[in-house]
């Protein structure tokens, strides 16, 4: 069935369109959820919000954008907005941890390519993460990452850009596995 | 100096390699589970805005700014008179805003109160708290709600707004068999940014009978 057929019956209350149109973009949505955030159950929690968003807001969708690009558009609002909460309770969790000296005086081991690269993926500012994730990660378009993050595309395609020029320094003791 | 070549490389290099950062679980998408969850809150939410008809909604936030500026009055006061000297008259509610949204705005801080309470309890006697994570989500909506409310305007209750959310969200990612050292990490932090006393005075004092119609 079309899409926008799709939709229309979703808004004429049809719940089983309802539970096409969520299995026709669930796994995508949880994808990107669970690749900014890292974790299982905050993805399904960012997933499930997405879609109690969405059909809220459905009869607000005009059809100007492709219908994935507007659910992509509040997936990742969801998230981002979620990651800025949890990260600020995480950080008081650590201060904690710092303050009754847990965890600390404990030496780790060199870190292997993948740990460094996750740990230099975090480090980026949270524009330049999103935009990489979404585009070398998850394979979006700088058009698609435009749109669901409301800047233009060249915006995406300068933060990407960046994003790689950080990760190139960050990871230079691996040089030799791209040189090569 | 970097070649294009090179840039290209690498491009391509970080590109293959990045597949592992945060790479989803190899099992399918838990669609069931989360459309289960979705349903339940979506019929949960439509109760509600079928109770709350539109000009109910209008009255509900009114009486319910009023009773939250109450508690945030009561709340100033206090800090005012940290000799223990009486709290400032609060401003009288006006008759016509009614009761029952009086009732519904106290009952969410109260209900809110109540679980965390028996949360810090339950964790003091060894006890599980994966079954509070159901709960933590009922509340978490509403937490939410209220951020959303021309409420979350006044600063100070914003921030303990804020607050029970950060709390709410980590509570509701507990389960069976985890760590329980997480649940020490969530009540550590409650103590240390004071939530619990902070919720308390922020509860508006009066006949209501709500405190005692906790979740637990």
């Amino acid at each position: 069935m079309d899409e926008r057929d799709l939709i229309s019956r979703v808004r004429a209350g049809d719940g089983v369109a309802e539970r096409a149109l969520y299995d026709a973009h669930v796994d995508r949505v949880y994808r990107l959820a669970y690749r900014l955030a890292g974790d299982d159950v905050l993805a399904q929690d960012f997933t499930q919000e997405t879609f109690i968003r969405a059909f809220d807001r459905l009869p607000t969708f005009r059809g100007d954008s492709a219908f994935s690009t507007w659910l992509h558009a509040i997936t990742t609002t969801v998230v981002l907005n979620g990651l800025r909460k949890v990260k600020r309770f995480r950080q008081r969790e650590t201060d904690l941890t710092d303050a009754d000296g847990v965890g600390g005086g404990r030496r780790e081991a060199e870190p292997d390519l993948k740990v460094r690269l996750r740990r230099a993926i975090d480090a980026l500012p949270e524009g330049y993460r999103t935009v990489f994730v979404m585009h070398d990660v998850e394979g979006y378009t700088h058009e698609e990452i435009g749109a669901a993050l409301g800047v233009e595309t060249g915006t995406s395609k300068a933060q990407l850009s960046r994003a790689r020029a950080k990760l190139r320094e960050a990871l230079a003791d691996f040089a030799g596995e791209w040189v090569t | 100096m970097m070649f294009e070549n090179d840039e290209e490389r690498f491009n391509e290099w970080l590109q293959d390699a990045a597949q592992t950062y945060h790479a989803p679980p190899a099992r399918p998408t838990p669609r069931e589970e989360m459309w289960a969850r979705i349903e339940a809150e979506r019929r949960r939410r439509a109760t509600r805005a079928i109770e709350l008809r539109p000009w109910a909604r209008w009255t509900l936030a009114v009486a319910a700014v009023l009773v939250l500026g109450i508690g945030i009055g009561r709340w100033t006061a206090r800090e005012r008179t940290p000799d223990g000297g009486a709290p400032v008259a609060a401003a009288d509610v006006p008759a016509d805003a009614g009761v029952a949204y009086q009732v519904a705005a106290t009952q969410y801080l109260s209900r809110t109160e109540a679980f965390l309470t028996g949360f810090r309890a339950d964790l003091r006697s060894g006890r599980s708290n994966a079954r509070f994570a159901g709960q933590a989500r009922d509340l978490l909506t509403t937490t939410r709600l209220m951020l959303d409310s021309p409420a979350a305007n006044d600063r100070r209750l914003r921030m303990l707004l804020e607050d029970l959310e950060l709390v709410l969200v980590q509570i509701s990612q507990l389960e069976a068999g985890r760590d329980p050292s997480n649940a020490d990490l969530i009540t550590q932090g409650m103590d240390q940014r004071n939530v619990l006393p902070n919720l308390r005075s922020a509860i508006p004092a009066g006949p209501v009978p709500v405190r005692a119609e906790g979740v637990l």
